[in-house]
């Protein structure tokens, strides 16, 4: 890797502040891009605790919503060395600040919609995860393993329900097959374009893939799945309005209930101390 | 839909036992029901099997003459 040749970027930078300016709110970025993501993930999951369509199923919903807020939180955790309060992170911010998946802002209405996020959306965040394997930065590297192999689970959950709705008959493999193309064209958008702020984490060594490497690997994984319902993804993504901070197109946000019910500001109010 | 019923080992070399059993329409949802429902150990492993397919070998409140 070319980063590990350049002058002071033998060691691997340990700890925030021994990334470079144009690196650290790059990498701040991507952690707390991840973090959101993963923390409004959970919500979705843990919404379908109720109503999935049979007890176990339930269960996984409950477990994979605790991976997701458990990963969540260490990742938030990671931000205080680059000077953020995680309480305001994880309390404080405004609906408009947040930076997950533009696709996990509506709320999966069916069980169909709920197994195409947690086939293709929670899988775009694993192919992510992978690419910080080796990262450069350790503190983020140092909380894969642990990460990926929780989220192992998750995606033998999507799969075997995606498989099994498509094989469910013409109703069931429709829905699914509309839900996919939904969020395929925001997931691959999502990768973001390798653009030269995408290229510091590359050369720095944070991330080892680039984001075409990366979608080329996430359609490798998904394929299998999407021939399923003859979905093809096809076209290369489109960053016109696309916002390379927040990995979001520039209009939208999630709702402010939404977030209101991910902060727990109702019942927050009980908190006298 | 069948009966998975489902066994773990705590430690290497220690016996299968029975932990539980999940509904599942076949053995892949099955593993991760099985996982997700039991996790509250650390399992050494842990299988799934279908109850249809198990066959009982005896048992002591059946008749006499069904024993071996």
């Amino acid at each position: 890797m070319s980063g590990t040749d350049r002058a002071g970027a033998a060691t691997a930078p340990a700890a925030a502040s021994d990334l470079g300016e144009r690196e650290r709110a790059a990498v701040r970025d991507l952690i707390l891009i991840l973090a959101d993501s993963k923390r409004m993930l959970g919500m979705r999951y843990a919404d379908w605790t109720l109503g999935a369509p049979e007890l176990e199923a339930g269960i996984a919903c409950a477990s994979m919503a605790q991976d997701e807020w458990g990963h969540a939180r260490q990742l938030y955790a990671l931000l205080r060395e680059f000077g953020d309060d995680t309480e305001r992170l994880e309390h404080g911010r405004e609906a408009a600040a947040y930076r997950s998946m533009a696709l996990l802002d509506i709320a999966p209405d069916t069980w169909p919609e709920l197994v195409v996020l947690n086939a293709l959306a929670d899988t775009a965040l694993t192919v992510q995860f992978e690419a910080l394997t080796d990262s450069s930065y350790a503190p983020l590297r140092q909380r894969c393993e642990k990460l990926l192999e929780e989220e192992r689970f998750h995606l033998a959950h999507g799969s075997a329900w995606f498989r099994r709705l498509a094989g469910a008959g013409d109703r069931a493999r429709a829905a699914v097959a509309d839900a996919a193309q939904r969020v395929l064209p925001g997931i691959m958008q999502w990768f973001g374009p390798d653009s030269e702020r995408a290229r510091f984490l590359l050369e720095a060594g944070v991330v080892s893939e680039s984001a075409d490497a990366l979608r080329a690997r996430y359609l490798v994984r998904v394929e299998p799945l999407l021939a399923l319902i003859g979905v093809t993804v096809g076209g290369e993504p489109d960053f016109a309005d696309f916002v390379e901070e927040s990995r979001r197109p520039r209009a939208g946000a999630p709702d402010d209930d939404v977030i209101a019910r991910l902060r727990g500001d109702r019942n927050r109010v009980f908190l006298m101390d | 839909m069948r009966i998975y019923e489902v066994f773990a080992r705590k430690g290497r070399g220690e016996p299968l036992r029975h932990i539980g059993s999940v509904n599942a329409p076949d053995a892949a949802l099955a593993r991760v029901y099985a996982f997700s429902t039991y996790d509250e150990e650390r399992w050494f492993d842990m299988w799934v099997a279908p109850r249809d397919e198990l066959t009982e070998v005896f048992n002591v409140d059946r008749p006499a003459q069904e024993a071996l």
